[in-house]
């Protein structure tokens, strides 16, 4: 149950043919998927950091070539903070909290009001490239999606060795 | 010799999707099959290859038979896989305004419709396939009839004129129209048809026009609109690959009318107004072959398992009837046509083999083999475990004589892959890790069967199993073993069952129609009647709609038998039952004592006399009307007894064969060479070109006069 790196790389592209797809999606994860898909993900970046985790669409946690220290970097190379960071705080913020600005997004009276709920948009300063959209209530602090525990994923759940880090 | 003296009659054709049987009966009884490799490009050849290489046995060539031939039965996948590959008509759709997309959501169920549990409970695999009709080719007109079939808003009809120009433009190349309520109230559709009609007329546009109410006039909007669709979209282009196929014959010196197995379990002609009923026609073959042979051996109770390579179906007759589906699902689309009732689980002769590396558990499917047979054949390209390969390593079927040797298979790289992918994983040795594979398929096979019998209500210890298909009677023993079976029976003919099946079916149009009656225990002699004056239409309508048919085929309407029937149920229940009606027309209170009698008979034999509830009162549901006209079918061989010891002649050899952690010595047997009343008991395996047969120690068979194999447990 193992499938060819060009299949993942049509995964990571969305151009995978459904049969393929239907069969990833029913069966038990494949062994070596974690490292063939990283694999892809690193082909498609022209940064040399090496990609320790995917964290979105364009968004990664990666062990920098120079430092070894694990940063937030966007596709384009623009570096965020430290991954224990929250790399919201380090971004472009557009906040829809007007019936106008709603208007955009959403036909007229469709979209929430804007006393109960707001959206917050995070863009990557350099590139521009959307990376999340929160709608919280209006003051709601700003939301740390997570801190990924990357050593105890990579030894004991997908069994490879964890990538050097340094503090 | 008798051989020159009989005629060849009757000709049945299973056109599956890698293999084309066809299955010629002499008047005699005495049958052959041939199989040829499917083309889809060009069905009629496949069919023509198949007929000589069933005929070649006989010594016979198509030019001479083909003429002989009275009754010709098609049964295929074309349909079927024009609407998958969705390959059909550029349609356009008339639907109430505000319901333009309901066929694109297809209720949101068709986006896990024949998906295995697992699957179906399991969101992101859920997929919408792209729908046969587009947005961009469907438009709203606005009109609303309500439940009760009361006009509320009248048609716009204005509304609809523009609608036709505008689908005309967008390429459409047929209109089907399909409004709410419809099946309760025609008008309001029909009128929008005459109006599509006279516009196409204006543009100087021939296009043909469907509406559902003339179609398939049944409630669920969905089912409704999806079947009048099918059949705008995918019987025209059907219809080519039938005549195509009826021109060979033709050609050939043919005289008989082409017919093709439709899912009510009749046949109907390639020339009938509706063929969106053929889209699934192989299984039932097998099914309608089941009835016939239990009426030859007196059993009335019946299940039909039928095991290919990727799926195992079961059906069930009981009292001589199977039951009918009336809104089933197809392709991926859930339709209202009737379909002869079948249960399928996705585990079959050629599944994938793969150990979950996880919890290590061994699991089979969903996707299978197919006609690549597995691993063993080096030719196939492929390197997943297949059961198939399972068999082989263990001595089931005979690597040299695959197919009547067509292919030669490898037990080393068979062996091979399952030691890697199977054996090592799970410490055990190649032996007894095919032979656990075998024992979860056969377990999974026969806990299914069992579940379909007990969950319907029924006892195993009195139904009949019989077992068929290409790979049926290597399994035969493993899913029947321990069920409880009265008899188990294995058809020598079992590689071409359906197709057999689809030769014993009826030339038989039915047609159905929603019809709302619901009467009280304790209505009045004047209800009763009208109820049964309502009744009494739609059987009417119905009838004119299936004497057309057979007319169009040439036959006069006093030719037609006709049989009335109805779905009822005790008012306020969910399921109804049909009935085949015990009165010929309907009129009086008298009638409708006797309809009712009718389906609580039916009921307390399905259910239990005690489960009859009439203080509930009556429902009828569904009008149903069947029409059929005399037709050749196939007889059953009749040998006589030759005793209980096989001929000589008939045993091939012995093979080593695995089960039950030990290696024993099977003898082999030719199928052809065992005469009626020849009793063999296990180890043993009966081989023919298309099937192996396998009787295990613990198991006897013996071969009755009509060449059916009976297998039993012995202890």
């Amino acid at each position: 149950m193992s499938y060819t790196n060009e299949q993942v790389a049509h995964l990571v592209e969305g151009t995978l043919d459904w049969e393929t797809t239907f069969r990833m999606l029913s069966m038990p994860k494949d062994n070596s998927r974690f490292a063939q898909y990283v694999e892809a993900l690193q082909k498609k970046v022209s940064f040399k950091d090496r990609i320790v985790l995917p964290l979105g669409p364009h968004m990664y946690i990666v062990q920098s070539a120079k430092t070894k220290q694990w940063l937030i970097k966007c596709d384009c190379g623009h570096e965020f903070c430290d991954y224990r960071q929250n790399w919201k705080l380090h971004a472009a913020i557009y906040v829809r909290d007007t019936e106008e600005a709603m208007a955009e997004v959403y036909p007229k009276l469709m979209a929430p009001d804007t006393q109960w709920q707001v959206y917050r948009e995070y863009y990557c300063p350099t590139c521009g490239v959307m990376h999340d959209v929160e709608a919280p209530t209006p003051w709601y602090p700003v939301i740390h999606d997570f801190e990924p525990d990357i050593e105890a994923f990579y030894k004991d759940w997908v069994g490879l060795p964890v990538p050097e880090r340094a503090a | 010799m008798t051989v020159a003296t009989s005629s060849i009659q009757v000709l049945g054709i299973d056109a599956g999707g890698t293999m084309t049987d066809t299955f010629f009966v002499r008047d005699d009884g005495r049958f052959v099959v041939g199989k040829a490799q499917s083309n889809p490009g060009d069905e009629s050849l496949a069919i023509y290859n198949s007929s000589v290489d069933a005929l070649a046995h006989w010594d016979r060539n198509v030019d001479d038979v083909y003429p002989e031939l009275v009754t010709c039965v098609y049964s295929g996948t074309a349909m079927l896989n024009r609407v998958l590959m969705r390959k059909g008509l550029d349609v356009g759709l008339i639907c109430n305004k505000g319901f333009e997309q309901v066929h694109t959501m297809g209720r949101a169920l068709q986006s896990y419709l024949g998906y295995a549990l697992e699957d179906r409970i399991h969101l992101n695999t859920h997929r919408y396939d792209e729908p046969l009709v587009p947005v961009s080719r469907t438009r709203g007109v606005t009109e609303r009839t309500d439940v009760q079939g009361r006009v509320v808003i009248p048609l716009r009809e204005d509304e609809v004129r523009a609608a036709t120009k505008e689908l005309v433009e967008a390429g459409s190349k047929a209109i089907v129209i399909c409004l709410l309520q419809s099946h309760k109230n025609e008008k309001s559709e029909q009128r929008a048809r005459d109006i599509v009609k006279e516009e196409l007329k204006k543009l100087g546009v021939d296009i043909p026009v469907f509406a559902s109410v003339d179609y398939y006039p049944s409630r669920k909007e969905s089912h409704r609109m999806n079947t009048t669709i099918l059949e705008a979209y995918g019987a025209e282009p059907s219809r080519q690959t039938l005549k195509k196929v009826s021109d060979r014959f033709k050609k050939h010196g043919a005289k008989f009318d082409l017919r093709v197995m439709a899912t009510h379990g009749g046949t109907i002609s390639w020339k009938a107004k509706e063929l969106a009923r053929t889209i699934v026609s192989g299984p039932i073959g097998g099914v309608i072959g089941s009835k016939l042979l239990g009426e030859a051996l007196g059993d009335e109770n019946i299940a039909c398992s039928d095991i290919g390579g990727t799926s195992f179906d079961v059906a069930l007759i009981t009292k001589g009837s199977f039951a009918i589906k009336s809104d089933p699902d197809m392709a991926r689309l859930v339709l209202s046509l009737p379909l002869v009732a079948m249960d399928s689980v996705g585990a079959g002769a050629g599944s994938f083999v793969r150990l979950d590396p996880y919890s290590k558990s061994l699991k089979l499917g969903p996707d299978s083999a197919g006609y690549r047979v597995g691993t063993c054949w080096p030719e196939s390209g492929l390197d997943t475990v297949s059961v198939s390969d399972c068999h082989v390593v263990l001595g089931y079927l005979n690597p040299n004589n695959f197919l009547g040797g067509a292919i030669k298979l490898d037990v080393q790289r068979a062996r091979d892959h399952i030691k890697v992918q199977i054996a090592d994983p799970l410490g055990l040795s190649v032996e007894d890790a095919a032979a656990g594979v075998i024992e979860l398929l056969d377990l999974t096979l026969s806990e299914y069967l069992r579940a379909n019998i007990s969950a319907k209500g029924y006892n195993p210890a009195e139904f009949t199993c019989f077992s068929y298909g290409g790979a049926g009677p290597v399994h035969t023993y493993g899913y029947t073993e321990g069920v409880g079976f009265k008899d188990v029976v294995v058809p020598a003919w079992a590689a071409g069952f359906s197709a057999f099946g689809c030769a014993c079916a009826d030339f038989e149009y039915r047609y159905d129609k929603s019809v709302d009656l619901g009467l009280p225990q304790t209505a009045s002699d004047a209800d009763k009647a009208k109820a049964c004056c309502t009744l009494q239409e739609a059987w009417s309508e119905l009838a004119a709609k299936v004497i057309d048919e057979f007319v169009i085929n040439g036959f006069k309407a006093e030719d037609v038998m006709l049989i009335p029937g109805y779905k009822m149920q005790y008012m306020g229940q969910l399921n109804d039952l049909e009935i085949v009606s015990p009165v010929s027309s309907a009129g009086t209170a008298d009638d409708w004592n006797r309809i009712v009698d009718a389906f609580e008979n039916t009921y307390g034999r399905v259910y239990a006399s005690s489960a009859r509830s009439p203080e509930l009162g009556f429902s009828i549901t569904g009008a149903i009307m069947r029409g059929t006209v005399a037709t050749q079918k196939p007889v059953l061989p009749e040998d006589p007894d030759a005793g209980p010891t096989p001929p000589p002649e008939a045993r091939l050899g012995t093979r080593p064969f695995y089960r039950h952690k030990k290696w024993v010595d099977a003898v082999i047997w030719k199928m052809e060479s065992l005469k009626a009343g020849n009793r063999i008991v296990g180890p043993a395996i009966i081989e023919s070109d298309a099937t192996t047969f396998v009787v295990p120690d613990g198991f006897e068979t013996t071969i009755d006069k009509h060449r059916l194999f009976h297998l039993k447990e012995v202890k």
